[in-house]
């Protein structure tokens, strides 16, 4: 019903204005909403797991804290990274062509390696090293289904010797390190697939992986502090206010580099006028008004800089409580900002002709596969996966081991 | 000590195996290679894809606008209904200046109803206005360096050994991302088949020793056809080649199309 | 060399993991990839021959001069000898494969298709104004479609 309304509304606004290549006139635009969250998502795995390693590989003590949740988050969102991509297909039985007959020039063929490795060779493994320790210990204290649980992940080794986890540990900071570079090409690579497209001005651009890669490390964190608090409000614990500065702190800069590079990219484009940016500026002045001025500039950056630059200088002086909020704030803004700026790459970029004569109007609809509620659902899976993760691996009921040291006893 | 030993040779055996595999796989691609691709039935055959370059060239000076090409092409390749078209005409209108303005020329107006299948309707500049206008038939441009090729993650897109730009309807994922990256507007995603398409030169035709459906159709051959490697006599393409200066649409991206235009204008992108 | 196999247990389980996964992707990878993947370039090898296959619809000027050799010969003589008889006559293959099946009826619409005037046409077409040019409809009271520059 709701997709019926909203389609007849959107036959009475005129399709496009100006000239558009015929086969750009229907199914406007071929990448939808759905395209729109896997450079999201992605770009979350990324920065939350720069924000892990900050710990692990920078060893900034005061974010201990946050450190297993923020790798829980990754690999939640990493899981889900790829579901919009594959639903989007217009054959998803084919999707293993990818893997088989990978297309070597194709960055999107690559972006399925490139997955793979960060999935198997980065993430599980750095987190299994983690937590090996963990499921030992836990598989023998816990009764049921769980302890078998753990017991399958301890993946039959049941050595906890000093040097053992002397080498889990070390093992752990090889991948940590092998990680970043990962996790750059991971969310570069996603830039690169609409970096790569030298026929639309909007996207075909040195500068968009690393947009993209800055964007991710903001976006990342933003959803660490935004997870951080909101678990701590669940389960009714004390913030530890030291480790939310800290992260803070590391948001604003990344966020201050971010827009920085974005606003580069603008200066560029408007000093060096090239044939499409007429129709660009239009689009982004008219077209992108809420989700490019309002929604990434104004409410996305502008303000949780704002927000978050001031405490940087005032840190001491705002009480805890207006900081969480301020911060918090700050946070879910960030969120937001984000996901509009790829809504503004994705659907900007394909909202005017490549005849550059003309724009053409996004319908979407509630319903369907591509539709609101599809997109809602895919943004709800990650967290609803992460809350299950949570539940297993971050348990209060069981003890857990200081997660980067190796046992204090053994520590030199 | 033992069981180290054991690991051992449990692993040497599986690295044998995985070589042995990967070997097999290798040898298996090599035979299918001897086999002669256009044996299988159905196909023209005798036709070898490695004995002919297969060209378009398009004569806009000639282009009468009639449509027929369009309305052809829907009905040879089973395109979609709708608006979808593998190729299609676009009528460029460029006003007069407005008296006094200082300017070389007016707006310039493009328009393709229908991809101009059932022609065009009178332009709504009135002809006074009107400094030029002329019609310019479009297709694939068959570049050299696609960009459509380039990026298909599967290898379900492919620059063909007889020079024609092809999409394997088997392999295609659907994922469009050669859609995007054809500068030209030319590929579409189908509706029906859910994969890529596009213009093909009519490839079931000119395997026949027939004309693409378009140039067939062409009442005042504004569309020139022919293979590079067998010129036949009076070979129009390569009079079309002799007799004109030559551009390629959007040059700067570096795709080089190998369709040619003759007497188009620097508003044609 | 045998100490490069004697590994700590948690290093060894990976690395069987890491070997399965590449032996699941060689075997998946050999039953997977099509046959003629790769014959002439990263693509299926018989997708040219399965593109070729397909049918025509429309028969081509010679198909067409094998019957009707007369007309034919009529057209070639005339202005209109550039066009195919399929460009007025409509698709062809399936009168070709069987003469039972009626070509399109043609009408006044099929003249005024080219010949209409308009300003973007280019100047050596004739062209009419059709309103002014003539109040009926039918073209063929005055002109032979086959050869144009007779009046009957």
């Amino acid at each position: 019903m709701t997709n019926a309304v909203t389609n007849v509304v959107a036959e009475l606004i005129p399709h496009f204005e100006g000239y558009v290549y015929p086969n750009e006139a229907t199914q406007q635009p071929l990448w939808s909403i759905l395209i729109v969250l896997y450079p999201y998502i992605t770009g979350l795995v990324a920065g939350a797991f720069i924000m892990a390693s900050l710990v692990r590989v920078f060893n900034v003590k005061a974010l201990e804290p946050v450190y297993r949740l923020s790798m829980l988050t990754a690999f939640a969102f990493l899981l889900c990274a790829p579901l919009p991509l594959l639903f989007h297909l217009g054959h998803p039985e084919r999707c293993f062509e990818v893997m088989m007959t990978p297309h070597l020039t194709s960055p999107m063929a690559i972006f399925g390696f490139v997955y793979a490795w960060y999935l198997m060779a980065v993430l599980l493994l750095e987190l299994w090293f983690d937590y090996r320790r963990d499921f030992v210990e836990w598989s023998e204290v816990t009764p049921g289904f769980r302890g078998t649980l753990y017991r399958l992940f301890t993946v039959g080794v049941t050595d906890v010797s000093d040097p053992a986890l002397k080498l889990d540990f070390k093992i752990g900071h090889i991948l940590s390190v092998v990680g970043i570079p990962s996790a750059f090409l991971l969310h570069g690579y996603v830039g690169f697939i609409f970096g790569s497209v030298k026929a639309n001005p909007w996207w075909g651009n040195a500068l968009m992986p690393i947009i993209f890669i800055m964007s991710a490390m903001v976006s990342g964190i933003a959803l660490c502090v935004f997870n951080y608090m909101v678990l701590s409000w669940v389960r009714r614990k004390a913030l530890d206010m030291k480790c939310l500065d800290v992260m803070c702190m590391f948001l604003f800069y990344a966020l201050v580099v971010d827009a920085a590079i974005e606003g580069l990219d603008w200066i560029h484009r408007i000093y060096s006028a090239e044939e499409g940016f007429q129709v660009i500026q239009y689009m982004a002045r008219e077209k992108l008004f809420y989700t490019l001025s309002l929604g990434q500039v104004t409410l996305g950056t502008l303000v949780p800089l704002l927000l978050l630059g001031s405490l940087q200088l005032l840190r001491r002086r705002v009480p805890d409580l207006i900081r969480r909020r301020m911060y918090f704030a700050s946070g879910a803004l960030i969120l937001l900002g984000v996901l509009a700026m790829r809504w503004n790459v994705v659907i900007g970029g394909q909202t005017f002709s490549k005849s550059l004569r003309g724009v053409m109007t996004y319908k979407m609809e509630f319903a369907g596969l591509e539709g609101w509620y599809m997109g809602a659902a895919l943004l709800l899976l990650p967290f609803i996966i992460l809350t299950v993760f949570v539940k297993i691996f971050l348990s209060e009921k069981l003890p857990s081991t200081a997660p980067l040291e190796p046992h204090p006893a053994h520590a030199r | 000590m033992k069981s180290w030993l054991s690991r051992r040779n449990l692993l040497s055996r599986l690295s044998i195996a995985a070589a042995g595999l990967l070997a097999a796989s290798a040898a298996r691609s090599a035979k299918a290679a001897v086999q002669k691709v256009f044996a299988s039935s159905g196909a023209p055959r005798g036709y070898d894809p490695a004995m002919h370059k297969w060209r378009m060239a398009i004569d806009a000076n000639r282009c009468i606008g009639c449509g027929l090409c369009a309305e052809a092409c829907k009905k040879e390749n089973h395109v979609p209904e709708g608006q979808y078209f593998r190729t299609w005409i676009e009528r460029y209108i460029i006003a007069k200046p407005k008296p006094g303005s200082g300017e070389a020329r007016g707006e310039t107006l493009v328009d393709s109803p229908s991809g101009g299948m059932h022609g065009f309707p009178e332009s709504i500049v009135p002809n006074a206005e009107i400094q030029h206008s002329f019609f310019v038939p479009k297709l694939c441009n068959l570049c050299e360096h696609s960009p459509c090729v380039q990026v298909c993650p599967v290898g379900a897109t492919f620059d063909a050994p007889d020079g024609t730009v092809l999409i394997d309807p088997k392999y295609c994922i659907g994922c469009g991302f050669c859609i995007q990256a054809c500068p030209y507007g030319c590929r579409f995603l189908s509706p029906v088949t859910k994969t890529a398409e596009k213009c093909t030169l009519c490839y079931h035709r000119i395997t026949r020793g027939l004309k693409p459906a378009c140039v067939e159709v062409c009442p005042t051959q504004a569309r020139v056809f022919g293979d590079l490697m067998n010129p036949v006599a009076d070979d129009p393409l390569q009079q079309f080649y002799q007799n004109n200066l030559v551009q390629a649409l959007k040059p700067h991206l570096g795709t080089k199309p190998r369709v040619f235009y003759a007497g188009i204008d620097k508003e044609v992108r | 060399m045998s100490r490069l196999f004697r590994m700590p247990p948690q290093v060894f389980r990976i690395f069987l993991l890491a070997l399965g996964i590449v032996v699941v992707y060689s075997i998946a990878r050999y039953f997977l990839t099509p046959d003629s993947f790769g014959e002439y370039g990263w693509y299926r090898g018989e997708a040219l021959a399965e593109l070729a296959k397909r049918e025509p619809v429309y028969a081509g000027k010679a198909a067409c001069a094998e019957c009707h050799s007369d007309e034919y010969q009529a057209l070639v003589k005339h202005e209109h000898k550039t066009l195919s008889c399929e460009s007025c006559h409509g698709t062809g293959q399936a009168h070709a494969d069987n003469p039972d099946v009626k070509m399109e009826m043609l009408n006044y619409g099929h003249c005024v298709r080219c010949h209409q005037a308009s300003p973007s046409r280019p100047k050596w077409l004739k062209q009419i104004a059709s309103k002014a040019h003539y109040a009926g409809s039918k073209c063929t009271e005055c002109h032979v479609p086959h050869s144009p520059t007779e009046v009957p």
